[in-house]
């Protein structure tokens, strides 16, 4: 009897174009939950309704630290009390204002603490070249967390800043980063 | 065709090859190595404002202003406060570790009471409405001890106790109470300090001036000032200390016998003129110095030859702005005799109330009516009254209030002091920490600590001037604390017993007001400082002398010269964290501590370096082992006090031994002043 001749090149097609398949499209979402917001910043009301500035709540202190994400001290100037119909703002008055806590915002490029990052002396380049266009959102983006490390997937890896620095010609020593 | 063996191994190759390809292996490599660094215990960084904060630092015997560096609002890291008059800038061992303790394993985190062998958490309001029925039950049976000899909760607690009819308030032992007493004998009355700054020969018998002496990091911006102008440090004492290292010259004397010392030198500066014969008191001190201290005899007691002391005498008497600072070793355990023969001294010389002298500074002023007068509180003398309660000749009280201190660790008569603690009908602590006096209370109410609560400072022991210091609270308390002061406000009101104030804030306001400082300035770290310093009538012969009572060699046993050094703790603090990096390894093997003799006396007892040892004295024994170091007398042991800890956290507890337990008191005829400055102890293999 005749031996039948064997399915190869099928199979290994098959396990291939699954495991790409799975490695990109799959694996992404068992690496990474997915967060929102503790409370919808609608960026655009502030920004065009309102006429405020990014310096309103992201600004360079005195000694050129920067302030990042505002506190309740920045938002009570205006959300002391309810001010529209906004539910999430109705939220963040009674959970956070009220109960004197801060927002745990989410940080879309957190950075690890051994990686020192200055903003002021990167002040010349684009927000968004780092971070989401937030300012022309009216709903803060998904925020990725890796399952694995904790981070967000959004965080820097060493070697972007590594690239950007060696294109713009800034030092890549370890002690520019590494204080 | 079909699906084989050969076919699935041909799909596991292609799944393999196409992995390749993917990120899953690249990325999940990388990322389990970001995933192996995140311990639980590598600290995360706050992001936020920085900010800096005026602070009082209390943790040791010294109430001084430091700045706070924070981070959002956070407490990172303690600073020296340029303006504050006894920091100029500097900081101590404790104060560095301060932020540190904030987040002190040994913190007591909520309200406790006694549960059988352990603790059962309880809310403030049981606790409040525990004590105030205990102190209404208890009426006048009723007795306090506090740590804070400069702050206004020891007001509101002697306030307390004397308002329900109790005399039984008390402070620790310190340096501040002999010295009052010594200037109300010879006629005084008032706070001795110290203008270190403004003398030009400053004579330390006994004091450990950059060490654990008064007000330590003033001492050393006076000392480090003193030194461009040329000014003179003589150290005397049994060990060759951090002070005796830097100061011009070192005398080693006898421990305990600092004070004969200061009478033997007053005999040669009067048999050299000093003095003056018309002065009140003057012939019967000088014939008593003569009659009772020759020159041979002092140095005979003291160890320092005749023609060192005539020496010093010369070169005291020559200076123009010379100060002689009285002091033990380990800065407590003096009598009031003692004391006066460095005032006596001092008068000699003409030192009272003269640029770079002695000063006499104000007292406390008292702004709850029912609160012991200062100098009566520095009069009351808790290891005595302990010692009493021990054994059985004084009742223990029904309701005994613990704030700021640690008896149960650090007292003479150590085991007497334990027993009559576990005596007290109902033994409430304060302490923010689990010391050892909270681990015996039956109720503890955690008072916030320093950077969390108001709190306050009238003119710690040694300041040249009257200062007032009063610092806002930095942060909210981090665990489940009240401050004291209010605490107690609302207990005393609950009990029926009214102290006339209704919040710890407006006793401080009252007090800064009292003394015509403005408070809205001062809480923000503007220290009030004094310029009037009340007139004195000194006598020589105000009281009659007495020959003080000095340790006698019998050939056998070793004088103990215990020591403080504040990167071990104090009286009220077991090591931070912080310090156990600080303690070297010849201080510390292990966990056992080091006692330091000299090479002959180690000979002699037939000892090696390392030899584990043990100390014996009519109150106790310790362990420890054997440096030989050639900077101690013949015939002395140096011994470290604030080891030996057994509540606490693990930065502390089991490590060393504790020098207490050797130190037994006598009491002072006449004073009532318990004295331990030193006891012979005989030293032998373990």
């Amino acid at each position: 009897m005749a031996k039948s001749k064997s399915c190869v090149v099928l199979p290994f097609l098959i396990g291939l174009v699954a495991s790409i398949v799975l490695g990109w499209w799959g694996f992404p979402k068992v690496l990474y939950s997915q967060k929102t917001q503790p409370i919808r910043f609608d960026h655009i009301v502030h920004v065009e309704d309102q006429g405020m500035e990014c310096e309103d709540c992201h600004a360079f202190r005195d000694d050129g630290s920067f302030t990042g994400l505002p506190t309740n001290a920045n938002c009570v100037d205006c959300h002391e009390d309810v001010q529209g119909d906004d539910p999430d703002e109705a939220l963040f008055v009674a959970e956070y204002v009220e109960k004197e806590r801060e927002v745990e915002w989410l940080v879309y490029q957190k950075q690890p603490d051994n990686a020192y990052f200055s903003h002021i002396a990167h002040k010349d380049i684009e927000c968004i070249n780092c971070h989401p266009d937030v300012a022309n959102m009216s709903t803060p983006p998904v925020y990725f967390e890796n399952r694995l490390t904790g981070y967000s997937k959004d965080t820097m890896k060493m070697w972007q800043c590594e690239r950007c620095h060696a294109q713009r010609g800034t030092s890549n020593a370890c002690f520019v980063c590494h204080k | 065709m079909g699906f084989d063996r050969r076919s699935f191994i041909s799909l596991v190759v292609g799944g393999a090859v196409g992995t390749t390809l993917t990120p899953v292996i690249w990325k999940t490599l990388d990322d389990v190595s970001i995933w192996s660094q995140n311990w639980s215990w590598i600290p995360r960084l706050k992001y936020g404002e920085e900010g800096k904060r005026f602070a009082l630092c209390k943790l040791g015997a010294d109430a001084y202003g430091i700045k706070i560096k924070t981070i959002a609002g956070n407490p990172v890291v303690a600073e020296g406060d340029p303006d504050h008059p006894l920091s100029l800038g500097g900081i101590c061992p404790l104060g560095a570790a301060s932020v540190q303790l904030l987040y002190s394993p040994s913190r007591v985190r909520n309200p406790k009471v006694k549960d059988g062998n352990t603790f059962k958490d309880i809310s403030w309001e049981e606790a409040e409405s525990l004590l105030a029925e205990k102190i209404k039950a208890a009426g006048s049976d009723i007795a306090m001890v506090s740590g804070d000899e400069t702050g206004s909760v020891t007001d509101i607690l002697t306030g307390l106790v004397g308002q329900a009819g109790s005399k039984n308030a008390f402070l620790m032992p310190s340096e501040s109470g002999p010295a009052a007493q010594a200037l109300a004998l010879l006629g005084g009355d008032g706070q001795i300090g110290y203008d270190l700054e403004n003398s030009d020969y400053i004579l330390m018998l006994g004091a450990d001036v950059l060490g654990s002496w008064g007000n330590v990091t003033r001492n050393g911006k006076a000392f480090a000032a003193g030194r461009k102008k040329d000014a003179q440090y003589v150290y005397v004492g049994p060990a060759q200390n951090g002070t005796a290292a830097v100061a011009d010259k070192w005398v080693p004397c006898a421990p305990g016998t600092e004070a004969v010392l200061a009478m033997g030198l007053a005999g040669v500066i009067i048999a050299d003129g000093g003095g003056r014969p018309f002065w009140s008191g003057f012939s019967q001190f000088s014939q008593f110095v003569s009659s009772t201290y020759p020159l041979e005899k002092v140095a005979q007691i003291t160890g320092v030859p005749a023609e060192t002391i005539k020496e010093l005498a010369q070169t005291l008497g020559k200076a123009k702005h010379p100060l002689v600072l009285t002091a033990a070793g380990a800065s407590q355990g003096l009598g009031a005799f003692e004391a006066v023969a460095g005032m006596c001294l001092n008068m000699l010389l003409e030192r009272i109330n003269e640029t770079g002298g002695v000063r006499v500074l104000p007292w406390n002023p008292r702004v709850i009516d029912a609160a012991m007068e200062h100098k009566n509180l520095l009069a009351n003398d808790l290891v005595a009254y302990l010692s009493a309660i021990a054994d059985g000749s004084a009742s223990a009280p029904a309701v005994f209030m613990i704030y700021g201190a640690n008896p149960a660790h650090s007292l003479p008569n150590l085991a007497k002091v334990q027993a009559a603690l576990e005596k007290a009908d109902f033994l409430v602590s304060f302490s923010s920490f689990m010391d050892e006096t909270a681990a015996l209370a039956d109720l503890i109410m955690p008072d916030s600590y320093g950077f969390e609560r108001l709190d306050d400072s009238y003119s710690p022991y040694g300041s040249a001037q009257p200062l007032y210091t009063v610092a806002a609270p930095i942060i909210k308390p981090v665990y489940d604390t009240k401050p004291a002061g209010d605490v107690l406000l609302s207990v005393a009101s609950a009990a029926g017993l009214d102290l006339g104030f209704d919040s710890f804030e407006d006793v401080v306001q009252a007090k800064a007001e009292a003394l015509g400082a403005d408070y809205d300035d001062m809480v923000d770290g503007t220290a009030w400082v004094g310029t009037e310093f009340p007139v004195q009538d000194l006598e020589l012969w105000s009281t009659p002398l007495r020959e003080i009572e000095a340790p006698v060699a019998d050939g056998k046993s070793l004088a103990l010269a215990p020591v403080v050094r504040l990167k071990i703790g104090s009286s009220k603090l077991a090591t931070p964290p912080f310090g156990t990096n600080a303690i070297r390894y010849d201080e510390m093997s292990g966990r056992e501590m080091y006692v330091l003799v000299n090479g002959v006396t180690a000979k002699n007892l037939g000892l090696q370096q390392d030899d584990a040892v043990k100390l014996t004295s009519a109150s106790g024994e310790c362990q420890a082992r054997l440096r030989i170091f050639e900077g101690v007398m013949d015939n002395t042991v140096v011994a470290p006090l604030g080891f030996g800890h057994t509540a606490w956290d693990d930065f502390s507890r089991g490590k060393g031994d504790n020098v207490f337990k050797l130190l037994p008191a006598s009491t002072e005829d006449q004073t009532g002043v318990s004295r331990f400055a030193t006891v012979q102890v005989v030293l032998g293999k373990a």
